[in-house]
């Protein structure tokens, strides 16, 4: 089943999203990228209802590539973040509302500084150091309270989110077998072999 | 009181809040003996019901004391009963004398607050004269009615101080329901997943006429003890104390668990 | 082709004559000016706004014509020009009060109110298939923000504030009038009586209680505030605008 990671360290976050598409209990795809690059620092891992995924995070996508267009500098992430919120709120008392939810992470080059935000298909917004979706979270969760430091090197943090993709992998029945990870720091993004 | 087994009446086509998915945490269980006098088209199942008011979960409190007020919050922001945030503030400044507290579903707690945001903001530059709590209160509950048969599932508390004809101030705390029904009271104001436990401590706590450090003790205490006994609320506290010339404010440490 | 004064460019509204006129509007004025004279002063403790009723028969029930309007307990308005343009007005500008009402529990201010009107009268000269107002209005209100304040409004739709103005026919004169007449710690008492002498000065036959109407604004202590926003048992705030009744009315005449 669908899991979602991330963390922040001293200058960069990490997105780490499970590569499996499927259908029901069939495995229809174990390469899938959930991860989408909205802008040159900005990551948005995806996951919920088949279809729907896809469909608003295409939609996110696109507009916030519009907004780099036409002001020539991209959004924030704070308001990048915002504005997607903004987006599922609305869409939950839609007469279809997308069931999606995201990890949204960014670096502030204005600032200098990482930003994480747990986002979910209600359109709930919490700004967070370290964050999971699905069942993944269960076992995640304790593991980041125990293990993140907000100001660790990149290896400390692959290091604590391998613990986490480990443990999950070990305990949960429907683990998924491969994760796609990304970093975006002052660099720009780049995805990492685990 | 948060989550509840409940018999509900499914009919093939499910019964669903408009707007908001159905939200079951567990797999229904049928009953051994379905009741005669339900058809065979409806049934009835035992369920996890859990109340959208309460999935995110969080509580606020207002009180009045002797020429200041106080209003504080938890800092817990859960889905269901795992917690994903201790950081998330429910109360937000309106004006120099007057904040806002938001309990409820954290989704319409941050729309509420841009919402409100955005109105006192126009009202400022159109009117160009200050926003007073009876003013806003009203403003407060004609928003949350405008959504009567949709509404946002937020129960705010307002608090502030009202300036009255002869340039004094005096103590003004208000609630209101989901769908702006003004409560008004002399002595405290709660809301939240919590409100039956403060209401208890602060019935115990709160006596008239309390001084600002002295009401900033009352509440944090009430607070405190109330979330304390409530598994949805809770994770530290943000404690505010409006007196005319200044705003105190203090973040709390309770039990971390 | 209206070749009298504004060419082709009096008939459509958003065109400016290249002058850079709304010759229009300039008609709306004019239709104003024929109008019968209005005047407001405000004074230390309250405002008075008066105006002129002349019927064109003897025949006509004067009782029925109303020129001094209630918008909501602060607020009455007086127009000059015409009355079928100023009742569409009264009834917008009512709802108006009302609306806001409805949000903020609380009567609007003096100067929202104007503004909103201004706003309606402002769109008849930007909309297509209407004419402008032709009326101009005063605006007498008292808030707790601002106090008593006395508005104009013109059929352009721009508004100013005024101490003391005259809209209507004797315009010109009146305001002259009342620019010897005005200083600033003058009381209510006194503005009534200005008032009068000032639709003296133009008035065409007998001026008596019949053709005469009066609104005035009273100042509450801060005792009758302090009371607060809803007054007794009513539910509804005490009113600072009032239109005085024909016997108060008589009263100030025959002093």
């Amino acid at each position: 089943m669908e899991c979602s990671f991330a963390l922040t360290g001293k200058d960069y976050v990490l997105v780490a999203a499970d590569t499996t598409s499927a259908r029901s209990i069939i495995k229809m795809k174990i390469d899938e990228d959930k991860i989408k690059t909205l802008s040159p620092h900005l990551l948005m891992a995806y996951s919920g209802e088949p279809g729907d995924t896809v469909q608003f995070a295409e939609y996110i996508e696109r507009n916030i590539r519009l907004y780099h267009i036409r002001n020539l500098y991209p959004l924030r992430p704070q308001s990048a973040a915002a504005w997607i919120r903004r987006s599922l709120a609305e869409s939950l008392r839609s007469r279809h509302p997308y069931s999606v939810n995201l990890l949204v992470g960014g670096f502030d080059t204005a600032d200098q500084s990482p930003h994480l935000y747990w986002i979910d298909y209600l359109g709930t917004m919490a700004t967070v150091p370290y964050a999971a979706h699905g069942y993944g979270s269960y076992f995640a969760s304790s593991l980041l309270d125990r293990y993140h430091n907000p100001d660790g090197t990149l290896e400390e943090g692959l290091a604590t989110l391998r613990r986490a993709i480990d443990e999950t992998s070990k305990r949960l029945i429907v683990a998924p077998g491969k994760y796609m990870v990304k970093v975006v720091d002052k660099d720009g993004i780049r995805e990492i072999e685990l | 009181m948060s989550q509840i087994w409940k018999y509900v009446r499914v009919t093939p086509s499910g019964g669903r809040v408009r707007g908001v998915p159905a939200r079951s945490s567990t797999t229904s269980i049928s009953l051994p003996g379905t009741p005669d006098h339900l058809s065979s088209q409806s049934t009835l199942i035992l369920r996890f019901v859990m109340s959208i008011m309460e999935h995110n979960g969080g509580s606020v409190v207002a009180m009045a004391g002797k020429n200041c007020v106080a209003i504080a919050c938890d800092l817990r922001l859960g889905a269901g009963a795992q917690t994903i945030a201790t950081n998330f503030e429910k109360i937000f400044p309106v004006t120099d004398r007057m904040y806002l507290g938001l309990a409820g579903l954290a989704s319409d707690v941050v729309t509420l607050r841009e919402k409100f945001r955005y109105l006192t903001n126009m009202f400022l530059i159109k009117e160009s004269r200050p926003l007073e709590p009876s003013t806003f209160a009203h403003l407060v509950s004609s928003t949350l009615y405008e959504r009567r048969f949709g509404p946002y599932f937020c129960e705010p508390v307002l608090a502030g101080l009202e300036r009255t004809p002869s340039g004094s101030y005096k103590p003004y705390i208000v609630g209101t329901d989901l769908i702006g029904c003004l409560n008004f009271a002399k002595d405290f104001i709660v809301t939240g997943t919590a409100s039956d436990k403060l209401f208890g401590v602060a019935e115990g706590l709160w006596e008239p006429d309390l001084e600002p450090e002295d009401l900033f003790e009352t509440i944090s205490q009430t607070l405190m003890n109330a979330v304390d006994r409530d598994a949805y609320s809770g994770w530290g506290a943000v404690v505010h104390v409006i007196t005319p010339d200044k705003v105190i404010t203090r973040t709390l440490k309770g039990r971390m668990d | 082709m209206a070749t009298a004064d504004g060419g082709a460019y009096s008939y459509s509204l958003t065109v400016f004559s290249p002058s850079g006129k709304l010759v229009q509007i300039e008609h709306a004025l004019a239709a104003v000016a024929q109008g019968t004279t209005s005047l407001g002063i405000k004074a230390s403790n309250g405002i008075v706004i008066a105006t002129e009723k002349k019927s064109s028969s003897i025949l006509i029930d004067d009782s029925m014509i109303e020129k001094v309007a209630v918008i909501c307990p602060n607020i009455g308005i007086v127009y000059s020009g015409m009355g079928p343009d100023f009742r569409i007005l009264v009834a917008k500008a009512r709802k108006s009060a009302q609306a806001y009402w409805k949000i903020y529990g609380e009567y609007p201010p003096t100067r929202v109110l104007t503004q909103e009107i201004a706003t309606v009268m402002q769109q008849a000269t930007q909309s297509g298939g209407v004419r402008p107002y032709g009326v101009s209005l005063l605006v007498a209100g008292y808030d707790v923000h601002r106090g008593p304040s006395l508005y104009q409004v013109d059929p352009s739709g721009s508004f100013w504030a005024w101490k003391a103005s005259a809209i209507g026919k004797n315009m010109i004169n009146a305001k002259t009038f009342l620019e010897k007449r005005y200083n600033d710690d003058i009381s209510l008492e006194d503005a009534i009586h200005t008032a009068l002498l000032t639709l003296k000065e133009g008035f065409e036959g007998q001026m008596t209680e019949k053709t005469i109407e009066i609104g005035v604004i009273t100042v509450p202590t801060t005792d009758e505030l302090e009371v607060g926003k809803i007054g007794g048992e009513t539910g509804r705030p005490k009113p600072t605008f009032r239109k005085l009744t024909e016997e108060e009315v008589r009263d100030y005449l025959a002093l």
